[in-house]
């Protein structure tokens, strides 16, 4: 029998009919519907134990405690710690996306050596020997920039850059230093701190406290036991935020000139009832607010109306426990003498160093001996030494070492503070990402992460009580990268600089000691609390007593009131990928920020919603979109910082301007702190 | 005529037997790989000889979720060092163990996903109902991988777990598996 075509057919058509009864067809198409579900970028879910590994937050301003929740030892997401005294169960922005910046796209993988205009990989070894010659050979021409004030790290690079003979020590700005040179005004000496969860009636001045300013998660839980216990929240500042928005009431009040309504009311309490004849430089205090800062004029330059000047210093007055906060609206940028009027505010109140009001918190131990005292780290100013350096006036580091900060993105006077990093003679970045500073940087050792060393926080600023916190690792480095303290301990050993420790965690625990705090319950979770507060002789404003200086309205340019989000990232972090979502359609349009001004203010300028518009300030320009918001003052604009990134990730490159840009940095005469924490900038169409 | 009748029943039969038999026998072998576990784990020995029981590493946690299996943390107890004569114990404990390496076991009964599947809930089961009686087999059974779905041949289908709830009277609603 030989094979047809009939016999072909039928042979198919019997292997098509007896396949109906075999699998093939049916399990092929179940298994085919769920291989069009397995696309390699679907993430798996990683089955195992749960558990919550207590860890630190320092992403912002603040270093607060918080739990990593994992899975099978593999971090999947943060929350706020009910057992930490700065989270009480709250958490930041910043916090919530904690965990995703571990695999963020930014993250320096390894250590890198600038190639070109590129970087070239090399191996640890070669970068601490890279480190240690370069240390050899800059001497005392070495400079160090931090921008963690809480932390052990700080210390032994700082104690490093010491021992090579050099004071070139910062720290980035923040309000730690202004608030300390203010208590100095007053007689005091410590750490400033804030008891708010003991006040009766909260006064903030510019402080931004529910929403990026402080111990932000702290603040929040003290704002929310407050609505129980009848306690009232005011908030004085140039325009509606979230703080303002659930406050009890809102002044409105010239960004900038915050500090002027606090020696406004000084003069108002001053000038009546009480006798306070024999109160330690109370005479002199009263006379001179009484004569530079009388209602009426205060009201002129703030905006806030006589009435309400009066009347709040009524319920300051009549209030048991009263606090003033006084900030600027973006957590830095205040001035020292600004700083003193709110702090005066206080004295005069009788709310310093007593429950309920400013508390005076010792300072962070000395370990490392050849660091400075962070009281001397504080009264450096990083903002004037880049502007000295990039103005020729003083001579450029050999060796600048820059850790947890980002000043090439993150300055007043920012195109100096980027000249100055460029003179540097060789520029060394710990940092975990690829930032600005990073970009720039001749050398980077990758920093592990948070989560992947072990890391500890003294008090942060605004903090009501002493606290030392210690996190050990939740999970091991994920890349190729080194905790900097260890580093930076081993690359002095190499340089024969040796610091008197072998490992970071000798550091800590020497910390520790100091304190008289266990580090083992630290890890554990529980963190370090002090009772004890230094006692201060203080009097009403021991320094020479001087108007402060407020940029005068010209008619043309309007007041820049910057605004931190942390939700967008902060100083030290960019716009994390896990928080892209969270900036709203009025936020951003395309990649382009919006401004915000009220109608009357955009109407002067002939602008209307949506308008790409140029605002110039004399430190330099920014782009952005106008966005018409009535809570803002006339005659105010309000940027946003923590856009304009150039380095990092597709996350955040490229989207809306850095309004770092716009601020420029005016010296002190007397502290020789900078202030910026405002500008006049003019806006026209671009 | 009838040699054209024969020239259409024969080979359709053919076709028809030939298909069945590829369908049933052959098409398993194509779509299914075999792998073995990285460790030859041999339950015997830990079951009758040291007279473990299934909950020494299976177990619930404290918050009912199931450990399923075990990791190094569980087995180096006992297994820090060599114990035995067993080559694959060696071999775990220099691979593994002292390595600080997981063992990536496989796992015979993975859902996918979008299944919450709760071991508690289902506790009053005998695991063999569900999963090949490992506790008599010196050898694991050889894991088939279905090379276009990525999963277990021994993979439950949603239709046998419908089959059984509703047998046993437990709902059937979406959310049950479908969180």
């Amino acid at each position: 029998m030989g094979i047809d075509r009939r016999s072909f057919i039928s042979l198919v058509a019997g292997g098509v009919a007896g396949s109906l009864f075999t699998p093939v067809i049916w399990k092929s198409l179940d298994d085919v519907s769920i291989w069009t579900q397995n696309w390699p970028w679907i993430p798996r879910l990683q089955y195992g134990e749960e558990a919550k590994v207590p860890a630190l937050c320092k992403l912002g301003a603040d270093a607060y405690g918080i739990k990593v929740k994992t899975v099978a030892g593999r971090p999947v997401a943060a929350e706020g710690d009910a057992d930490h005294p700065l989270s009480l169960g709250g958490i930041c922005p910043l916090g919530a996306a904690s965990v995703h910046m571990l695999y963020s796209p930014s993250r320096v993988k390894n250590p890198k050596l600038k190639d070109g205009s590129s970087f070239k990989d090399i191996s640890w070894e070669e970068a601490e020997d890279l480190l240690a010659g370069k240390l050899k050979e800059a001497g005392a021409g070495v400079a160090m920039i931090s921008g963690d004030e809480t932390g052990s790290v700080t210390d032994v690079l700082a104690g490093l850059v010491g021992k090579a003979g050099s004071d070139k020590t910062f720290l980035m700005p923040g309000e730690s230093a202004p608030a300390a040179a203010a208590l100095a005004m007053i007689g005091g000496d410590g750490q400033v701190g804030y008891d708010i969860e003991n006040a009766s009636y909260v006064l903030l001045l510019g402080a931004d406290a529910l929403g990026s300013w402080g111990n932000v998660a702290r603040n929040g839980k003290a704002f929310g036991a407050s609505r129980e216990k009848g306690v009232k929240f005011v908030y004085a500042g140039p325009a509606q935020n979230g703080t303002s928005a659930v406050c009890d009431s809102w002044v409105p009040c010239v960004p900038g000139t915050e500090a002027v309504l606090a020696l406004g009311l000084a003069a108002v309490i001053s000038a009546g009832g009480r006798d306070r004849a024999s109160w330690p430089g109370y005479a002199d205090f009263a006379k001179f607010v009484q004569s530079a800062y009388a209602p009426e004029k205060v009201s002129e330059i703030t905006g806030v109306s006589v009435d309400v000047i009066k009347g709040l210093a009524q319920e300051l007055v009549r209030t048991g426990r009263p606090l003033v906060l006084t900030a600027a609206g973006a957590g830095q940028g205040l001035g020292a003498f600004e700083m003193a009027a709110g702090m005066s505010l206080n004295l005069l109140l009788e709310r310093v160093n007593t429950v309920g009001g400013v508390r005076i918190l010792p300072w962070s131990p000395k370990v490392v001996e050849s660091a400075p005292e962070k009281k001397a780290l504080l009264t450096a100013d990083l903002v004037g030494y880049l502007t000295s350096i990039a103005d020729g006036a003083t001579e450029a580091p050999a060796l600048l070492m820059v850790h947890a900060a980002n000043p090439a993105y993150a300055m007043p006077n920012l195109a100096k503070a980027q000249a100055a990093i460029d003179k540097a003679g060789f520029v060394v970045s710990f940092s975990p990402f690829m930032d600005e500073t990073a970009a720039m940087a001749d050398l980077i050792m990758p920093d592990c992460y948070a989560f992947e060393r072990l890391d500890d926080a003294y008090s942060p600023y605004g903090s009501g009580q002493p606290n030392y916190t210690v996190a050990g690792a939740v999970i091991k480095p994920v890349y190729d990268t080194k905790p900097a303290g260890d580093v930076i301990l081993s690359v002095a050993a190499k340089a024969g600089l040796e610091l008197g420790f072998e490992t970071f965690e000798d550091v800590v625990k020497a910390k520790a000691e100091a304190l008289g705090a266990d580090f083992d319950a630290m890890v554990e979770g529980a963190p370090w609390l002090g009772e004890e507060f230094p006692a201060q002789d203080l009097a009403l404003w021991a320094t020479p007593l001087k108007e402060m200086p407020v940029a005068a309205k010209d008619g043309k340019s309007l007041a820049l009131a910057p605004v931190a989000q942390l939700k967008v990232g902060s100083a030290k972090i960019a716009i994390p990928p896990f928080n892209t979502n969270a900036i709203r359609f009025d936020e951003m349009l395309g990649k382009d920020m919006y401004v915000l001004m009220n109608g009357a203010t955009a109407k002067n300028l002939g602008v209307k919603k949506d308008d790409a518009v140029k605002l110039s300030a004399a430190a330099g320009e920014c782009k952005a979109r106008v966005r018409i918001f009535e809570g803002v003052m006339n005659d105010t604009v309000v940027a946003p910082l923590g856009f304009g990134h150039t380095a990092w990730d597709d996350f955040s490159r490229g989207k809306g301007d850095n309004v770092y840009k716009l601020l420029a940095a005016e010296a002190e005469g007397e502290t020789g702190l900078s202030r910026f924490a405002t500008a006049r900038v003019t806006v026209s169409k671009a | 005529m009838a040699k054209c009748k024969s020239c259409v029943v024969l080979p359709f039969l053919i076709g028809l037997v030939a298909s069945i038999v590829l369908g049933w026998w052959g098409f398993p072998k194509v779509l299914y790989s075999q792998k073995t576990q990285p460790i030859r784990f041999d339950h015997v020995v830990h079951v009758e000889d040291q007279a473990m029981a299934c909950e020494d590493c299976h177990a619930f946690r404290e918050d009912g979720s199931f450990t399923g299996l075990p990791t190094n943390a569980n087995c180096v107890g006992c297994h820090e060092d060599v114990q035995g004569e067993d080559p694959e114990e060696a071999r775990y404990v220099t691979e593994y163990v002292q390595q600080e390496k997981e063992v990536d076991w496989l796992a015979y009964q993975t859902q996918p996903d979008n299944v919450y599947f709760s071991h508690i809930a289902h506790k009053e089961l005998e695991c063999t109902s569900c999963h090949p009686d490992v506790a008599k087999m010196k050898t694991p059974p050889v894991y088939y991988e279905n090379r276009l779905s990525g999963y277990s041949k021994d993979t439950m289908k949603m239709w046998q777990c419908e089959e059984c709830h509703a047998k046993t009277g437990a709902s059937n609603a979406c959310f049950v598996c479908h969180k």
